[in-house]
């Protein structure tokens, strides 16, 4: 089942939840919403759930408007993020409610009960009460009752954000070897950038109702066209500055308050204009031999020792503070603060965003097609 | 009922925590508030129970509950009383969730109105009601005379005497109860629960039965209880309308007469039989909620729909006829406390303050007592309630589900079997005095009786006053006292106020315990409208209810600006 969104509004008393969405989701893919709280990413789900009607735009379920089809027609399963089990019915009923009301033969029931029960890893529990089981076992019960009726579409709204982060982890690879295997379209909701990036196919982030960029995981990470996706997903020094050469290939020289640097731009830009730089951490080596097109010097402001990582927080000459991440901390002796440091990354990791350039693109695609 | 459930986590929050001034209260601290249950409850329960298996020479027998249960005429009355009850339970429960679902789910024009409205009804003493409704519907009522003057009726069409009247007006005052326990348990139910279950394909009715109601059953079941056990042992409204084949009308008669032993001893029977059925019904109800914690992890209501096209239209009318019929008696009582010579015509032709000059200058005592009783009443309802519910929100003790228990049981035990229990247990003369012979012992039958209502109310503002906010006063410095004075009591005193005005608004109507324990000189505006009514005074009678219907609306009122719109926890 592909899912289309063409032009969607929603209002609600007061705002503009959401304005303008267009979207086009595979057949068999698993595509996220990811964005802030308040961002529109459940509102998009519950229109496509069918619990809103939409303001304005089309919804479609292939190539089929479905605009006013209630929820119980559009064979969707749906998982909340209270998992929203019936608490006055078993394991079993909570699953099999569906089943029974497609008139189903008992037999048939039960099979396919035992069966998706079988493939959640809760054979055994079907006569327990859902306050009478773990978060982790609750959240399989409402993975079970959504794929039991084999819907078209599977929609997910931060199934995982109530458990914890062991759990959260299994389960999460859970899910998308579910997803997988049954080939089911997925739309998955959540706040969360690291869930997020290991899980989907394609990511759309939004902001404030709008889709911001939408990609997949490796893009939106390596390439965001914006400071907002940027900074949302993983961490990022971003520095403002104003180009001051074009060195062909997309190569430009920008210039900012703690200096000059080298990068690269995934759109054209001109002498003079404005522009972000974004330097992710783990792509800034401190003190090292390596001759690298940017570097400066600065002092350490704040040290953090993560296991994995040892992050340096350097502050700038122009009290800008620099994150910088040292890759393999064992052993290693942890700088003193004020320390003095050089800073450098290479040409190719400095990422040059033009915020300008976005949000015009984005506006001239929505009027475009109302 | 609902109290235990919040208790769990309580338990936990406050453990390991024996540094609060209030956990030191254990033992003797709380011993007056314990006595004044085993007095007060405890000991007529005891007592009426010893009376109905003993003979006059204080000997053990099953003669009277043998005698009480082969007699075919108590049988019979047995038998009527249930089937009222059921019947009841069955016509307030289709009203009550038809206007609960309605208030809860949709928007509608005079919404607001209604939902102020439908309230009402159960504030409302149940002989007020009746009065009303002989008013309008009676024989020489408004309607009645309409039907003949206008439309040739030759005869009278009997509205009210009877069983189906008796139906009519317990079914009209009571439904608010199913509604306002509704109200609270199905508002609570999360709207993705009903989502979920459209998800799969259940819509409509067929949603409303597999999930709605079920998920709503914890304050239904405490509802359609009350609702039964009211019904079951009301004696007044069938008494006016002339049906006297009901346990609780037997009851009464057999307690005011002093001639006949016998009778006298199965008026006690009675009692007990009532105080069994309470008993049993709160172990049911209990019992079930247990079973039935149905607290969710995140709560957001279902989202109300507008009403378009033809539901638009149906569902005020519904509330409008509803309520036309709930608010009969009203117009009734107003009509008859005014109207001057109103005989033969559909409305008074006349009007007068001449009965309110008479109750008010022959009879002042029957207000001065209402008053005076109530009054004190609440005073002793919130001596008690209060460190009631300070010891179930506030304290580890041991005893706090013997004491949430009694406090629910004493709202299930009808007014006439703890009237009898009173007469029994406290006719006995302690240093050659016995309690039945003073005053006081109406105040206390009363806070007894409306008792539940401070302690819910200051149970669920304490409730919401987080240990955390006490903690943090106390990190600054503030002694325990003065946590008390600067953080709890400002933030609880609402609570504790809107709980005692309820006490106070029911204490008014008390028409049961008060109407058997009121000897010459201690009546109260219930015991005068019955008085004034039996005997033939409509008008007095009426003016008196009157004033009860200004003094109830009016505390109304003011409970809805303080409280805003929780009143379903009062009584479930």
């Amino acid at each position: 089942m592909r899912i289309a969104l063409r032009n969607v509004v929603k209002r609600f008393k007061g705002f503009t939840a959401l304005k303008g969405i267009n979207l086009e989701i595979k057949d068999g893919e698993l595509f996220t919403l990811l964005g802030p709280s308040g961002c529109g990413k459940t509102t998009t789900l519950r229109l496509i759930a069918g619990f809103y009607k939409a303001d304005g735009g089309d919804i479609l379920f292939d190539d089929k408007i479905i605009n006013h089809l209630p929820t119980a027609r559009r064979n969707i399963g749906i998982v909340f993020q209270n998992y929203a089990l019936w608490p006055h019915m078993t394991v079993y009923e909570n699953i099999a409610y569906g089943l029974k009301l497609q008139k189903m033969p008992g037999i048939e029931v039960k099979r396919k009960v035992d069966t998706s029960l079988d493939k959640v890893g809760l054979s055994g529990l079907q006569h327990r009460y859902p306050g009478q089981l773990s978060g982790g076992q609750q959240q399989r019960v409402a993975l079970a009752r959504a794929l039991v009726l084999n819907p078209d579409v599977l929609l997910l709204d931060e199934p995982l954000s109530n458990l914890d982060a062991k759990v959260r982890m299994k389960v999460r690879a859970e899910i998308r070897q579910l997803q997988q295997e049954l080939k089911i379209t997925t739309v998955y909701v959540t706040h969360d950038q690291e869930e997020a990036l290991t899980l989907s196919d394609r990511i759309a982030v939004m902001r404030e109702g709008r889709i911001i960029q939408l990609g997949d995981p490796k893009t939106l990470y390596e390439r965001p066209n914006n400071t907002f996706t940027a900074n949302f997903i993983g961490t990022n020094n971003l520095l403002e500055g104003h180009v001051i050469k074009g060195n062909g290939d997309r190569k430009y020289t920008v210039k900012t308050s703690i200096g000059s640097f080298m990068g690269i731009a995934d759109q054209p830009l001109s002498s003079g204009q404005k522009c972000t730089i974004a330097v992710r951490p783990e792509n800034v080596q401190i003190n090292s031999d390596r001759q690298e097109a940017n570097a400066f010097t600065g002092k350490i402001h704040f040290a953090s020792y993560l296991g994995n990582i040892l992050r340096y927080d350097i502050m700038t000459s122009a009290g800008i503070l620099f994150k910088a991440d040292i890759k393999y901390p064992w052993g290693c002796e942890v700088m003193a603060i004020g320390t003095e440091v050089k800073v450098s990354f290479a040409e190719f990791v400095c990422l040059l965003i033009n915020d300008h350039y976005t949000e015009e693109h984005n506006l001239t695609a929505v009027g475009g097609e109302s | 009922m609902r109290a235990s459930t919040a208790r769990a986590g309580i338990d936990k929050k406050f453990s390991g925590n024996r540094d609060h001034p209030f956990l030191r209260w254990n033992g003797w601290r709380v011993l007056p508030i314990y006595i004044f249950l085993a007095v007060f409850v405890i000991v007529p329960i005891i007592k009426i129970a010893i009376d109905a298996f003993t003979d006059t020479q204080g000997i053990f027998t099953f003669k009277y509950v043998k005698s009480f249960f082969t007699d075919p005429f108590y049988l019979r009355a047995l038998r009527n009383s249930m089937l009222l009850g059921l019947a009841v339970v069955v016509t307030t429960s289709i009203l009550g969730f038809c206007s609960a679902y309605f208030l809860l789910r949709y928007e509608f024009a005079g919404k607001k109105l209604f939902s102020y409205l439908t309230i009402f009804p159960i504030i409302m003493p149940p002989l007020v009601g009746v009065m009303g409704f002989i008013f309008i519907l009676g024989r020489a009522g408004t309607v009645n005379t309409i039907l003949m003057d206008y439309f040739g009726f030759l005869r009278p069409l009997n509205f009210v005497y009877g069983w189906h009247g008796v139906l009519l007006v317990e079914t009209l005052h009571l439904f608010p109860l199913i509604t306002m326990n509704l109200l609270d348990s199905m508002g609570k139910i999360d709207a993705s629960l009903e989502e979920a279950a459209e998800s799969v394909g259940s819509v409509g009715l067929r949603k409303i039965k597999d999930i709605t109601f079920p998920l709503s059953t914890p304050g239904y079941v405490t509802g359609a209880l009350l609702v039964f056990m009211w019904a079951f042992a009301d004696f007044a409204t069938p008494l006016v309308v002339g049906v006297q084949d009901l346990l609780a009308a037997q009851a009464y008669l057999n307690i005011v007469q002093f001639v006949d032993r016998r009778l006298f001893q199965m008026g006690i029977v009675i009692g007990v039989f009532m105080i069994s059925l309470s008993i049993i019904f709160l172990i049911i109800a209990r019992r079930y909620l247990a079973l039935k914690d149905y607290a969710t992890l995140s709560y957001s209501p279902v989202e109300k729909k507008a009403l378009k096209g033809w539901g638009g239209f149906l569902v005020p009318f519904f509330f409008t006829v509803l309520l036309i019929m709930a608010f009969i008696p009203y117009l009734g009582v107003t009509l008859a406390a005014f109207g001057k010579a109103w005989a033969m015509t559909p409305f008074p032709v006349q009007y007068t303050l001449g009965y309110f000059t008479r109750i008010i200058t022959e009879t002042p005592k029957y207000i001065i007592n209402t008053f005076m009783y109530c009054g004190l009443a609440v005073i002793i309802c919130i001596t008690v309630g209060v460190p009631i519910a300070w010891i179930l929100t506030r304290t580890k003790m041991k005893s706090r589900g013997l004491l949430d228990a009694l406090v629910t049981l004493i709202l299930a035990l009808p007014g006439t079997a703890l009237g009898i229990a009173y007469i029994r247990a406290f006719n006995m003369p302690i240093f050659g005095i016995s309690l039945t012979t003073l005053w006081i012992i109406m105040p206390l039958v009363l806070a007894v009786r409306r008792l539940p209502y401070t302690v819910r109310s200051t149970h669920s503002s304490l409730l919401v006053v987080h240990e955390s906010l006490e903690e943090a006063a106390r990190s600054v410095g503030a002694s325990g006292w003065r946590v008390f004075y600067n953080i709890t009591l400002p933030l609880i005193w609402k609570g504790i106020l809107t709980g005692a005005l309820f006490s106070f608004m029911t204490s008014i109507q008390e028409s049961a315990a008060t109407i058997l324990l009121a000897i010459p000189g201690w009546e109260t505006m219930t015991v005068g409208i019955f008085t004034f009514y039996t005997s033939g005074s409509m008008n007095e009678s009426a003016a008196l209810g009157f004033i009860l219907i200004v003094v109830g609306g009016l505390s109304l009122y003011v409970i809805n600006k303080l409280s805003g719109k929780k009143m379903g926890g009062f009584f479930g």
